[in-house]
């Protein structure tokens, strides 16, 4: 147990914290809007964390962070970027569809550009050094674990409630939610802001986790691939991102891991290691071609309990 | 308040005093007028016929009067509150719900949900009380299901309350968006050519259906209708429109003798 937790320990991790990325994304989606701006969110909330604990709230190196101190860079986070949010969100969700999905993508890349140029962001070379609260990665699960059920928890209530039930009517058809009294552009910013605010904590608590935070974090690419997650997953329940980060985020240590059987032969061996971004692609369009609506849809426990009733 | 027309004669339009008054509604897609400065009033617990041939501007005045086309100009008067350019759940609020020509039921949920979702201006719950499952919220949102399935019953759907919207057949998709407008608690219902596609039983089904809805629930009711029986013997009054001008209005027996009528529909 020790052994596994030390070798996959970092991993274990970086899957909750990708479950949480693909929700970040999976929120404005439940009122329609694709936005690809929660890797622009994310990459705030590191900086925010990464600039407090390495000038403001300085520890001597090597010793412990108090966690109160991540805990307060989380709540500024979430703050600074649900701010950041209703900025952007009122004029960018007047766009529809792929427009909206450009705006947001072209605010990704400002902020990247800005942090590469900017001298609090550390420029090109980032921030280092980052302090850390816990003596081993794996430690991290004890924020993000429950930080991961209590999303999921959360996004569960909003799906049975009223104003879960209100995305829902926007997302099957603005024109018809908003001749029934639901305000569209409230609701579509209110699911936005949750995506934001949910994104940068992530970011505020994966800068001490990654020790070192630069404009290499929150990219296009990172847009693209939680948008993989939410698409592979399945985007019509909480459950499709939640699965679609967790495995998919596993899914490269899995294939090393078969990759190192000794029946493989070499090539075989070789093309797991070493081609795992093929097979990854592969999975994408595999996956889209016979799951068009993702891996995880309401209908397989809807099923179930229809049939359970009627038994 | 008169219009005079180019014949000469004249039409009572009403007044704002009336519970809807739309008040020389203009709308222009370009060079093309079509609706020219439409006035008319509806008056509380009529039944009110909107004919005309098609691309006479029947739909577009419905969607001028809800919102989902601003006027180019006119004023929509509403209960004595000028309600025009208001956005359309602005104008749900203020007590006008319709029906779609074009069914627009959300078709991914099912048929309870549908009518669960248009009591969301009467009800409260926001997210935080949703998410810790407040007493308020939970008994909030057993009202909305009971209410919703009071709705299901009254256009007996209760034992497919639970299948997708899309899965339904076209009639029943109508009576279900009639059934989620009226989850609303309007004070206006617009009907969108309710009974299209209705074989003519369905069509006298349906006609003692309105009527039936009207006294239930106190409503006014328009209506858009091509077929002219069920107009004829469902309506108090009638307007005629006609590339995009009201070339009458009254009651049926009346328009039904217009010369101007006559001529929209079967030419010179």
């Amino acid at each position: 147990m020790d052994s596994f937790i030390s070798t996959y320990g970092f991993l274990l991790v970086s899957m909750t914290f990708a479950a949480m990325l693909a929700l970040s994304l999976y929120l404005p989606l439940m009122t329609g809007q694709l936005s690809l701006a929660s890797p622009g969110f994310y990459a705030l909330g590191g900086y925010i964390a990464a600039v407090l604990s390495t000038t403001v709230w300085k520890v001597d190196k090597g010793a412990t962070y108090p966690l109160i101190a991540l805990v307060i860079e989380m709540i500024i986070a979430a703050g600074a970027s649900g701010l950041l949010a209703i900025v952007i969100g009122v004029p960018a969700l007047r766009l529809r569809g792929i427009y909206l999905a450009l705006a947001t993508i072209a605010f990704v890349e400002v902020l990247r550009v800005l942090s590469l140029n900017l001298d609090v962001t550390g420029k090109a070379i980032g921030i280092f050094d980052i302090p850390q609260p816990f003596s081993t990665k794996f430690a991290y699960i004890l924020i993000s674990g429950p930080m991961l059920l209590f999303v999921m928890f959360f996004v569960y209530q909003l799906e049975r409630s009223r104003v879960g039930r209100a995305f829902a009517a926007l997302r099957e058809d603005e024109l018809a939610a908003s001749a029934m009294g639901i305000n569209p552009t409230n609701n579509k910013v209110l699911s936005f802001v949750m995506g934001a605010v949910l994104a940068g904590v992530v970011g505020a608590v994966s800068a001490h986790f990654l020790n070192t935070w630069n404009a290499r974090q929150g990219t296009f690419d990172a847009s693209i691939l939680y948008l993989a997650f939410v698409i592979i997953g399945g985007s019509r329940t909480f459950v499709g991102p939640v699965m679609g980060g967790l495995l998919l985020t596993a899914l490269p240590e899995v294939l090393r891991a078969l990759a190192s059987q000794p029946a493989l032969p070499k090539f075989m061996a070789q093309f797991l290691t070493d081609g795992r971004l093929i097979i990854y692609g592969l999975l994408i369009v595999l996956s889209t071609i016979f799951f068009p609506q993702g891996l995880i849809v309401p209908e397989l426990w809807q099923r179930r309990k229809r049939k359970e009733r009627d038994s | 308040m008169t219009v005079p027309l180019p014949d000469s004669t004249s039409i009572d339009v009403g007044t704002s005093a009336d519970l809807m008054f739309a008040d020389k509604l203009e709308k222009r897609f370009g060079g093309l007028s079509a609706v020219d400065g439409v006035s008319f009033s509806v008056r509380e617990g009529e039944i009110f016929g909107l004919i005309g041939p098609n691309g006479a501007g029947k739909t577009t005045l419905f969607n001028l009067i809800t919102g989902l086309t601003p006027p180019t100009s006119g004023r929509l008067i509403f209960r004595g509150e000028n309600l025009t350019g208001a956005r359309p759940h602005v104008i749900a609020q203020k007590g006008i719900a319709r029906t779609f020509q074009n069914i627009r039921l959300f078709p991914n949920l099912s048929a309870l949900e549908n009518v669960m979702v248009a009591q969301h201006i009467h009800t409260h719950s926001d997210i935080l009380s949703s998410f810790f499952g407040l007493p308020s919220a939970r008994r909030e949102e057993a009202f909305i299901r009971k209410t919703a399935l009071d709705l299901i019953d009254l256009i007996h759907m209760r034992d497919r309350a639970d299948e997708k919207a899309k899965n339904f057949s076209y009639g029943d998709q109508r009576r279900l968006e009639i059934a989620r407008a009226l989850a609303l608690k309007p004070q206006i219902l617009l009907l969108d050519e309710p009974g299209a596609g209705m074989n003519s039983n369905e069509k006298a089904g349906l006609s003692d259906f309105i009527r039936q809805i009207r006294d239930q629930f106190k409503l006014t009711i328009v209506l858009i209708e091509h077929h002219v029986p069920l107009v004829m013997g469902l309506c108090d009054r009638i307007a005629v429109l006609n590339f995009g001008q009201l070339i009458a209005l009254g009651n049926p027996a009346d328009v039904q003798r217009d010369p101007a009528v006559i001529e929209a529909y079967l030419g010179e």
